[in-house]
């Protein structure tokens, strides 16, 4: 795996939230740069969430585990952790775990960013 | 009269031995005991990833070689459970299936001279002493390290003696059941796992892959499968069973860790399966020569995320004779050198052939996954374990050796 395959963004919006924009493959490698840059979020106070997957080729049980981390510790907050523009194989790998259920899942990234 | 008696004095030989023996000690004993009766005998152990019999060293003996399953007699009696017989200048040969119970364990080489009468009786004191055999390997391999050292090729991972040790037996079959699994890499597995309990009318079994890789995926594993075991065995269904993984692994776990698998259970007297489907690829139903399709009820949130609502289980009516296939996502996502996965028909068009060139569950198993290694360019990305249910007397009949198979119509002349 070389470093390149996943890049990690991030802006604020609002007063408590953050956008992370992940590209590329999230997987057990990879997951751990995503992981950081949510803590680093919440350690700002940013309990709002947003992923935008969009740019996500590839998404393995590591993703997944993030994921349900990442919704789990907003919600210990108060807050909320929200995937946006979910599709292809991010979306196939959601499904397949059932995961839908569990997840807040926004097909763009504006109506995630919306509300409360 | 007087063989009948040299062949029970051969068989409480080795029970007299196996009390005090040591690993090294079962192939001696045996060479020793049935070279009484004129017979050469050399035991071989399939390895973990079922490709090679290696022999049993024996003290003064010249080294024989390991065996290819796939291209030898040896090799044809342990994937089909039958004897064979080949006839060499050296005298006859017989190679019979070395079960334990179902499990395949290996093949036994017996050598009888020249102009032996290679009769019906002598084929099933031969399958009966690889069965003995086969048991005694069983009760033996915990004493040491050597038997488990000769099924390995290579050292194993942290993570896969783990598991190994946790896992039941591949193949386990009763009068009109058979529940079989393999899985892959064999010295490197990681969050993948399978269960089983065959009491009563109503076996059980799961399939189970726990995220994340290695050490940290199979500790998951070992946690969840535990707790399927500890729970089923306090007299829990599928649904409570379901609830202790949950529960045992967001406690043992701070960092969301979670497993997806099948929980199952089949009732022998009205076909009737119900299943959970905790994030897992669906089993498929096959029945005849196809896929009738892929069961898709009973899901439910992978194990260890807090799911509050009660899942409706999944529920079928099977047909005599349909098996059941189940596999995690490593199987149908192995992808070759151009990024094309093995997928699900691929699969199920494989199963099918081995169906119905009629080999026993466990066979079909074994060469599935190794199909999926052929497949696979490079290392395995994932752990690839596949488990094949069969509702059907004939299937679980051909699990064991032929001669156990009528134990009624016994070989021995009355």
């Amino acid at each position: 795996m070389t470093p390149e395959t996943l890049t990690v963004d991030s802006r604020d919006f609002a007063d408590h939230g953050r956008l992370v924009t992940a590209v590329g493959e999230i997987d057990h490698d990879t997951a751990g740069r995503l992981r950081a840059v949510i803590d680093e979020a919440l350690a700002d106070g940013r309990v709002h969430v947003v992923l935008d997957v969009a740019g996500v080729t590839f998404c393995d049980s590591g993703g997944l585990n993030l994921f349900v981390d990442a919704h789990r510790r907003t919600a210990a907050r108060n807050g909320w952790f929200r995937l946006a523009a979910v599709s292809g194989s991010v979306r196939a790998v959601v499904d397949a775990t059932n995961l839908d259920r569990y997840l807040a899942i926004y097909s763009d990234v504006e109506t995630a960013l919306d509300g409360d | 009269m007087a063989a009948e008696i040299q062949w029970l004095d051969l068989i409480q030989t080795l029970l007299d031995r196996s009390h005090r023996w040591r690993p090294e000690d079962l192939a001696p004993v045996l060479s020793e005991a049935a070279g009484r009766l004129g017979i050469a005998t050399t035991v071989y152990l399939i390895d973990y990833e079922q490709r090679q019999l290696w022999p049993l060293p024996e003290p003064g003996r010249p080294a024989s070689e390991a065996l290819p399953v796939d291209a030898s007699s040896a090799g044809q009696a342990f994937s089909l459970v039958e004897s064979v017989h080949v006839r060499t200048d050296a005298g006859d040969q017989w190679w019979s299936p070395m079960v334990n119970g179902t499990d395949r364990v290996g093949v036994i080489q017996f050598v009888v001279p020249t102009g032996t009468d290679p009769d019906a009786t002598l084929q099933r004191r031969f399958e009966a002493v690889a069965g003995l055999v086969g048991h005694l390997i069983t009760t033996t391999t915990p004493r040491g390290d050597r038997l488990h050292q000769e099924r390995r090729t290579r050292p194993m991972t942290i993570g896969a003696e783990m598991l190994w040790q946790m896992l039941q037996p591949w193949t386990v079959t009763t009068n009109d059941f058979v529940v079989s699994a393999v899985l892959e890499p064999s010295y490197d597995v990681g969050g993948d796992g399978y269960d089983y309990a065959v009491d009563g009318r109503r076996p059980q079994f799961v399939i189970l892959d726990a995220a994340g890789h290695q050490l940290r995926a199979g500790l998951a594993c070992a946690v969840a499968l535990a707790a399927v075991r500890a729970t089923r065995r306090a007299g829990g269904d599928l649904r409570r069973q379901a609830r202790a993984v949950d529960a045992a692994l967001q406690e043992q776990f701070t960092d969301a860790r979670f497993a997806t698998a099948i929980l199952a259970e089949l009732d022998l007297d009205t076909g009737v399966l119900r299943y959970l489907n905790a994030g897992h690829p669906p089993p498929l139903l096959l029945r005849g020569g196809q896929l009738v399709r892929s069961l898709d009820g009973g899901r439910r949130l992978p194990l260890g995320i807090d799911d509050n609502e009660i899942t409706a289980y999944g529920e079928e009516r099977l047909l005599p004779g349909d098996r059941l296939l189940l596999h995690t996502d490593g199987v149908t996502e192995a992808r070759d050198t151009l990024g094309e996965q093995f997928g699900t028909r691929r699969l199920v068009d494989l199963a099918e052939q081995h169906h119905v060139a009629g080999l026993p569950v466990p066979e079909t198993l074994r060469r599935l996954s190794h199909a999926v290694t052929r497949h696979q360019h490079g290392p395995p990305a994932d752990d690839a374990t596949l488990m094949l249910v069969q509702w059907s007397e004939s299937a679980a009949e051909r699990t064991i050796p032929p001669t156990s198979r009528r134990p009624d119509d016994d070989a021995e002349p009355r």
